[in-house]
């Protein structure tokens, strides 16, 4: 059941955006989008239960968690923090180029030309 | 047993507020205030990888999503709402009196007011004493909106702004009923090459 | 509106294509994978931590260029931001509202020990959660604080850069030593047989180089926004 509702997350991240008017707007979608995939996949990893991935001398009886996915979204948190920040950068550029960060304004003095 | 039932439970809530965050970002329309709930937002799914088991994400996302990634936001966010205005004319159109009441100032403030943007002039010695060859470059290399020059034959003041960018189009519109003043535009060129 | 409508149909498909995927998701499901991890990885790497024995030795190909994905961003962001005249000096909103004074002694009070916290993060990522990237991103944050605390602060985004490009060549260099050693690229230089106290020199030598990296792209990062934010 879990995993269907960080879907949820996901896919309300895909309709902001679609939808949004704003550049700004469109960088905070990406990030919503980021994190409900990174926690699908750390649901999927967790579907049988089990403990930390942190081993002692003895194995856990219940198993552990899969480590896999985990070591696979650490990297994933600190370049998406990144690539937001470039995504940003060029916002600014964008504002002090075309004036506007809405979306519309943008494309109609791009086809005006 | 009690203990795992009341552990989902925690889970299944957080994921129900994690999409009420989730919608509440997409529909809110103010900037500002959306900086404040992804900041809770990233706190919200930092508690739930820790429930599903995975501490070394969470230790991450703490640390990124709570002080980088807001700073950045709030910086980018504050920069879309400035118009940047050099002065190198260093008379009285902007400063008269000892305060801002010179005509290009008036103008330069209803303009900015009308839009929701904020007025910033900065008059730096460097940047000033660059010759008028050279302004295009400096408006496409820095962020600088517009430059104020001064035509001492004529006694008209000359605003250069970009020509791909919306302000100077409403700039000019707006700067029509007045004599002395006149709106050049730099003829376009690519951008970023 | 209708348009809306319609996107809100699509997604819903998408919702249901998923909801029928996960119905077969314990027939595609399998524990070979953590079964052999959680069996064999502390022998086999040194590292408690499992999170960290894949990071940064069974898949550490992967780790290398991510941290590599995050130098070519750093220097995005540079590029983008880099005025050819500098004309504004590096300071920053907070210096128009001046700090208050109780968040200026606060912050001297934390700054040490959320450094401290970060290189704890660091060196012990191979027994707790923790490891280079944490503790790279918590030392950036301890540097931020550092900005509130004297916001006339000027950095050498240059220096900064450089040393960052030196440290990933160095990370390569000792992820490639293996192949002296063991005959295989990119995993422990250690022979298989050493003990997991020998493996773990290396495991913590790693950690320490990539939270380093690490913290001077973001400390990078910021610094060009507070540039940028004047």
């Amino acid at each position: 059941m879990n995993p269907l509702l960080t879907f949820v997350v996901i896919l309300i991240g895909f309709y902001g955006l679609s939808t949004s008017s704003n550049i700004i707007k469109s960088v905070f979608c990406v990030t919503i989008i980021e994190s409900g995939v990174i926690l699908l996949f750390l649901n999927l990893g967790n579907l049988d239960g089990g403990v930390i991935p942190i081993i002692g001398d003895a194995l856990p009886v219940g198993g552990i968690a899969d480590p896999l996915p985990q070591a696979l979204m650490i990297t994933t948190i600190v370049i998406g923090s990144t690539v937001t920040a470039l995504a940003l950068m060029l916002c600014i550029k964008v504002f002090h180029h075309y004036g506007t960060v809405e979306w519309a304004e943008i494309l109609s003095r791009e086809s005006g030309k | 047993m009690g203990n795992l039932d009341m552990l989902s439970l925690t889970a299944y809530a957080l994921q129900v507020l994690l999409i009420i965050m989730a919608i509440s970002i997409v529909v809110h329309k103010n900037n500002g205030t959306i900086i404040i709930l992804i900041t809770t937002f990233s706190l919200i799914t930092a508690s739930l990888y820790v429930i599903n088991k995975a501490p070394d994400v969470a230790i991450a996302e703490v640390a990124i999503g709570s002080a980088i990634i807001p700073l950045i936001y709030v910086i980018s966010i504050s920069r879309q709402r400035e118009f940047i205005v050099l002065d190198k004319a260093m008379d009285d159109f902007i400063i008269a009196d000892n305060a801002f009441t010179g005509v290009g100032y008036v103008l330069l403030k209803r303009f900015t007011d009308f839009y929701h943007l904020e007025l910033n002039i900065c008059n730096d010695v460097r940047l000033c004493s660059l010759g008028a060859g050279r302004d295009q470059l400096l408006c496409e290399q820095t962020n600088v909106d517009l430059i104020v020059t001064k035509d001492d034959e004529r006694n008209v003041y000359i605003l250069k702004g970009k020509a791909s960018s919306v302000l100077t189009y409403k700039l000019e519109a707006m700067a029509r009923d007045y004599d002395n003043i006149e709106v050049v535009k730099f003829k376009d060129r690519d951008f970023g090459d | 509106m209708i348009k809306q409508l319609i996107l809100i149909g699509l997604l819903g498909i998408l919702f249901g294509v998923f909801f029928v995927s996960m119905q077969d998701i314990q027939e595609l499901y399998n524990t070979f994978g953590k079964d052999y991890i959680a069996a064999t990885g502390f022998a086999d790497t040194g590292s408690r931590n499992l999170v960290t024995a894949i990071l940064l030795d069974y898949r550490l190909f992967d780790s290398l260029f991510e941290a590599g994905i995050l130098l070519i961003a750093v220097s995005g962001v540079i590029w983008i931001s880099k005025h050819e005249s500098q004309e504004k000096n590096a300071q920053f909103m907070l210096d128009k509202f001046k700090t208050p004074d109780l968040f200026v002694t606060f912050s001297r009070l934390v700054y040490p020990l959320m450094l401290a916290f970060g290189f704890y993060v660091i060196i012990n990522g191979h027994v707790s959660p923790g490891g280079g990237f944490q503790g790279g991103a918590i030392i950036a944050t301890a540097i931020l604080i550092l900005y509130y605390i004297d916001a006339d602060k000027d950095t050498n985004i240059a220096l900064i850069v450089t040393i960052e490009k030196i440290l990933y060549i160095a990370i390569l260099l000792v992820a490639s030593l293996s192949l002296v050693s063991r005959g295989e690229l990119f995993t422990n230089f250690f022979v298989i047989d050493a003990s997991p106290d020998t493996k773990a020199i290396y495991l913590v030598l790693l950690n320490v180089m990539i939270g380093m990296k690490v913290a001077l792209g973001l400390w990078t990062i910021f610094t060009a926004f507070l540039k940028e934010g004047r």
